[in-house]
């Protein structure tokens, strides 16, 4: 069995559900893993603990349509310092969106950093809906999909898979309202506070 | 208004009297958004972290022409022009809308633009193709009504902003 590493780029890392789907991929493999938040000063003692790891495993948010800064500099760092052996990549990556396919464009440019810098890819899980799913009665579907995507990785036959909450958009859109409205309502803000046109 | 966010120095001279604001970002202190959600759930609009940053994005969401100057890598904005986008959040509520069949945050009080995306660097025409689809996806998430990308040369960038400029009537 590899020795797998999981790093979670997620900005807020230490309280994300970045953590959340780490610790269910960790569950679900047998072998070794290790698991590290990404911060802005821990980039070579990553670097020093990829050594003798076969498999990689960034889990973060989409930002802004893309890869969170934090994880750009990352990948920049490897750039300038690569590994002796580069570990195959796969990705876990969430968005609040409901559809998953809007992770995309994160995934590829995941994709073009390993070809640019000759590292194997493996598979990807994309997560739609993923900042309240977990706390839903649809949370057994990420662990399924999860149990799929460790399982793709370990036996070294990769995929790409996506899940979501069975929703329609316009259930989506309401569920999510009440979602935020609750999560105001915690710091004493209300929904029409939160609907302020005005910025700054 | 008109705004130029670059991520470095430009050989340009924007005149007083017209209503043209250039930033340079990277003379800028911003620092990273930290995912807090504070902007739509404590301070709604305000962005927790008080730093340059606080000056910027309300120029963002006023402006309805842009034009945004960035190295690209791996078919997206670099780090400079990224870090600055991440913490232009506070223009958006957390509450969501459909748009064009999917589903993307609701805008506060920002104008509609016409936005062009000065991209420079070493690139492939693959990390070209990622970085129009890339645009093609801000322009539902930053209300861009039209955009246009502009891929260059290092060394061509000001000739190309430049150009850019003349079209804006300035120059």
């Amino acid at each position: 069995m590899g020795n797998w590493m999981i790093i979670n780029a997620s900005p807020r890392a230490p309280r994300s559900n970045s953590k959340r789907y780490a610790q269910m991929v960790s569950q679900c493999y047998e072998g070794t893993v290790v698991y590290c938040p990404l911060t802005k000063t821990n980039h070579s003692e990553l670097l020093a603990k990829m050594d003798g790891v076969s498999d990689l495993l960034f889990v973060f948010p989409l930002y802004a349509d893309a890869l969170p800064v934090s994880l750009l500099h990352f990948l920049k760092f490897l750039e300038e310092h690569p590994p002796a052996h580069r570990p195959t990549v796969s990705v876990l990556i969430n968005c609040g969106f409901l559809e998953p396919e809007q992770n995309e464009i994160a995934v590829e440019m995941m994709r073009l950093f390993c070809r640019q810098n000759e590292y194997p890819f493996g598979s990807v899980l994309e997560i739609g809906s993923g900042e309240a799913i977990l706390d839903s009665p649809f949370r057994f579907l990420i662990a399924g999909k999860i149990r799929r995507f460790v399982r793709s990785i370990a036996e070294r036959n990769y995929r790409t898979l996506r899940v979501t909450m069975p929703l329609t958009k316009g259930m989506f859109v309401r569920a999510a309202e009440s979602y935020w409205v609750n999560y105001g309502k915690q710091n004493g803000v209300t929904k029409e506070q939160m609907q302020t046109m005005q910025i700054e | 208004m008109k705004l130029i966010l670059s991520d470095c120095s430009l050989p340009i001279r924007i005149p007083e009297e017209k209503e043209v604001k250039w930033i340079d970002l990277s003379a800028l202190n911003i620092s990273n958004c930290v995912g807090c959600f504070g902007c739509w759930t404590k301070t709604p609009g305000r962005c927790v972290i008080r730093d340059d940053a606080t000056r910027v994005y309300p120029l963002i969401a006023a402006s309805d022409s842009v034009l945004y100057v960035s190295r690209i890598k791996y078919g997206g904005y670099d780090t400079i022009m990224k870090t600055m986008l991440e913490r232009a959040i506070p223009v958006q509520q957390a509450f969501l809308r459909i748009v064009q069949g999917e589903t993307h945050h609701v805008q506060r009080a920002v104008a509609p633009k016409q936005a062009v995306i000065v991209a420079y660097g070493d690139t492939s025409e693959e990390e070209q193709m990622l970085f129009r689809r890339l645009v093609e996806r801000n322009a539902r998430n930053m209300n861009f009504a039209s955009h246009r990308v502009v891929f260059c040369r290092p060394d061509l960038v000001g000739q190309q902003v430049r150009k850019e400029l003349t079209a804006w009537g300035i120059g």
